[in-house]
């Protein structure tokens, strides 16, 4: 059995490990005297003041509707086909005739779309799969939920007027 | 001069085989005698019968698949109509289209040729040019010719920049209560209209105006009337016939698929059971020269309602104070076998629903484990048959009078037909899997009912005195065999799992068995 040792040899400065602790102090002492002579903070007061992400922070789903409300979501099931968390779960069935002005554009819908939130895995998979730019990904990290069950989401909370991550609020 | 003469007389004559379900004709009164002709499809020789299509020969050697159409249907006459089937042929000045053109002695057939891609590439632009794209809503999506066809052949990208064509009225429009018509997405491969006018012979469709504004009509306005407007469905190579029934209901491809036999009636037709976690979508023929084709009726195709039913009894159930609760088997077995113990005449009534093997069981076991003389007759009842003999066609195509599947099974075991269709013992057992009718019985007859029923079947019953209901499981849960109306025994095998409390006739039994 061949076996390859990829161990590296240590240098005379590795070795002496001093040279290391002494720039781990540095650091440390840096930080002490900005924190405690300069009165400088690294954390933030969390509910009252907000930390601002990235724009690309993939935060909870939302589904964007039209001027009518109507969701955009034509019940394709491509978000729940590529899912690799297993955690959206639509019903498809008919709009009735007189609440479609559409047609045939929206002539499916979602009798139900959850989603729970405690399987999601927030890959973005969904948005990239959606064909109508019906499902989106918010900038939204605050999910903190008493119970499992708060966790699953229904169509009509992912209806609620949100924002995309790259539109500016 | 002469040789070419020559060769035109000797030539043997021979019909198209128009769809795969008619014998090669052969007018040459010895055919045997000769060798099989041979045709050379991509470099390989193939024996092929005379009359045969290149498309015909290929299918049956299953030549890289298959070769791609949308207008060709095996069990309809030829149209050539698509295109779509172009094979390079030598010799032959253009392409030639493999559906209609027969297979010659020595003709060589290029299917994968660069000219033939490159048509193919052509027609599918073309075909795309007004079709839609809505694949998200559309329900072939998934298992459409037009897709699969598309990915293999057709082209990235398309030249046309023009506004697509829309059929403003037909969109959406019912051209029956079952089946759904979107123009938009039609290739115009008029498999439909010639499903109409040779399988059914209804005459129910027709194409009007021509080109650019071709679109597909009922004939009357009444619209679709034919009973197997189900398989416009299936063949539809596009969306642009859906199945009321399972629209917008479920993506195809989320559907797990396994044959099975439909029990609508004596005909047997195969199936293919479309599930998804063990709950039945629809049912889909599959092709059997033998029995059904390629076709299958629409009370058939729907006949799994009654087995997806919310109110079907699937746990045991058992007299209790006056009404009927649910129990364990072995609890509902033991006071099963007190009360026959005091009855003083019993009587096993099998519904011709049962397979061969539980009609065996219920005439060899089950008066051995009640241990008296015990009358075992089979009960029919639907549309007025009582034996295999009343049995007839009802059309040109499939649909039998007799909607039990299995009458001349259970006639196999020596039984008799119930007399009078009348019960008539003090404790009646009557298994049937939710095919066969209601026997005439009196108001106060203790019946014990036995495998698939619902709630409503026993409310309506005429007896009020059901001691017990075991329920046992339907035709696509059990294994089985049923001889059809033309003798011919097909088994199957379970296509779903059953996920409530029913239990198999074999393990009732079972049970029973280890109480005595």
């Amino acid at each position: 059995m061949g076996t390859i040792n990829i161990s590296k040899k240590y240098t005379a400065r590795e070795k002496a490990y001093l040279p290391a602790i002494l720039i781990g102090m540095k650091i440390t002492l840096k930080r002490f005297i900005e924190g405690f002579l300069f009165r400088k903070s690294f954390t933030i007061m969390y509910p009252e003041q907000k930390r601002t992400y990235s724009d690309r922070f993939r935060g909870m789903h939302f589904i964007t509707v039209d001027p009518t409300k109507t969701e955009n979501c034509t019940a394709c099931f491509l978000c729940e086909t590529i899912c690799p968390a297993d955690c959206i779960h639509i019903v498809a069935d008919e709009r009735e005739e007189e609440n479609n002005p559409y047609g045939v554009k929206k002539e499916k819908k979602p009798v139900s779309f959850d989603i729970d939130a405690l399987r999601c895995c927030f890959c973005g998979f969904c948005e990239e799969a959606c064909p109508k730019d019906a499902i989106k990904l918010s900038g939204n990290y605050e999910l903190a939920v008493s119970s499992r069950e708060e966790a699953i989401y229904d169509l009509d909370h992912l209806k609620r007027n949100m924002n995309g991550r790259q539109e500016k609020i | 001069m002469s040789n070419l003469h020559e060769h035109e007389i000797k030539k043997p004559k021979v019909d198209l085989n128009y769809s795969s379900d008619k014998k090669p004709v052969h007018s040459d009164p010895s055919p045997e005698a000769k060798p099989l002709p041979k045709v050379t499809i991509d470099g390989k020789a193939y024996e092929f019968k005379p009359g045969d299509t290149i498309m015909q020969v290929a299918e049956r050697y299953k030549i890289h698949e298959e070769i791609p159409r949308y207008c060709y249907h095996p069990g309809m006459p030829i149209a050539g109509t698509c295109r779509m089937c172009t094979v390079e042929v030598e010799k032959a000045p253009k392409l030639m289209t493999s559906c209609s053109t027969p297979a010659g002695d020595g003709m060589i057939v290029h299917t994968r040729s660069e000219k033939v891609l490159k048509s193919r590439t052509g027609v599918m632009e073309f075909l795309l040019t007004n079709h839609p794209l809505d694949c998200p809503v559309c329900d072939k999506a998934g298992e459409c010719e037009l897709q699969d066809y598309n990915f293999e052949y057709g082209p990235a990208l398309s030249n046309f920049k023009e506004e697509k064509r829309v059929y403003d009225d037909a969109t959406t429009k019912k051209l029956s209560n079952d089946v759904t018509l979107n123009m938009n997405r039609c290739v115009h491969c008029e498999r439909c209209v010639r499903f109409t006018d040779d399988v059914t012979k209804t005459n129910d469709l027709v194409m009007v105006n021509r080109g650019w504004h071709k679109e597909l009509e009922a004939t009357t306005e009444a619209g679709l009337t034919n009973e197997y407007q189900g398989c416009l469905t299936d063949f539809c190579p596009v969306g642009a016939l859906t199945w009321n029934d399972f629209r917008f209901k479920k993506r195809s491809w989320f559907l797990s698929k396994k044959p099975s036999l439909c029990d609508g009636c004596s005909k047997g037709c195969n199936i293919e059971v479309h599930s998804d976690a063990d709950i039945v979508y629809r049912y889909v023929p599959i092709h059997n020269e033998m029995v059904n084709g390629h076709w299958m009726c629409d009370s058939g195709r729907n006949s799994y309602h009654s087995y997806m039913n919310p109110l079907r009894v699937t746990s045991p159930l058992m007299k209790h104070n006056g009404e009927l609760h649910a129990t364990s088997i072995e609890t509902l077995l033991t006071e099963v076998k007190a009360q026959l113990k005091n009855a003083s005449t019993v009587q096993i009534v099998i519904g011709t629903d049962a397979t061969r093997e539980e009609a065996a069981l219920l005439k060899e076991k089950v008066p051995a484990l009640i241990g008296k003389n015990v009358a075992v007759s089979y009960f029919n009842g639907t549309n007025g048959v009582t034996t295999a003999a009343d049995d007839k066609k009802l059309d040109n195509l499939l649909k039998m009078k007799d909607l039990t599947p299995n009458t001349r099974g259970v006639e196999e075991q020596g039984l008799a037909a119930l007399a009078n269709g009348e019960i008539s013992a003090d404790v009646v057992i009557y298994f049937r899997s939710g095919r066969a009718g209601i026997p005439k019985m009196k108001a106060d007859q203790k019946i014990i009912l036995w495998g698939v029923w619902s709630l409503e079947e026993i409310k309506s019953l005429p007896s009020k005195n059901i001691l017990a209901v075991i329920a046992g499981h339907a035709t696509i849960e059990k294994a089985g065999s049923y001889k059809n109306a033309d003798g011919i025994v097909q088994k199957f095998h379970p296509a779903i799992v059953h996920r409530g409390g029913a239990l198999s006739a074999h393990q009732v039994v079972g049970v029973w068995q280890s109480l005595t």
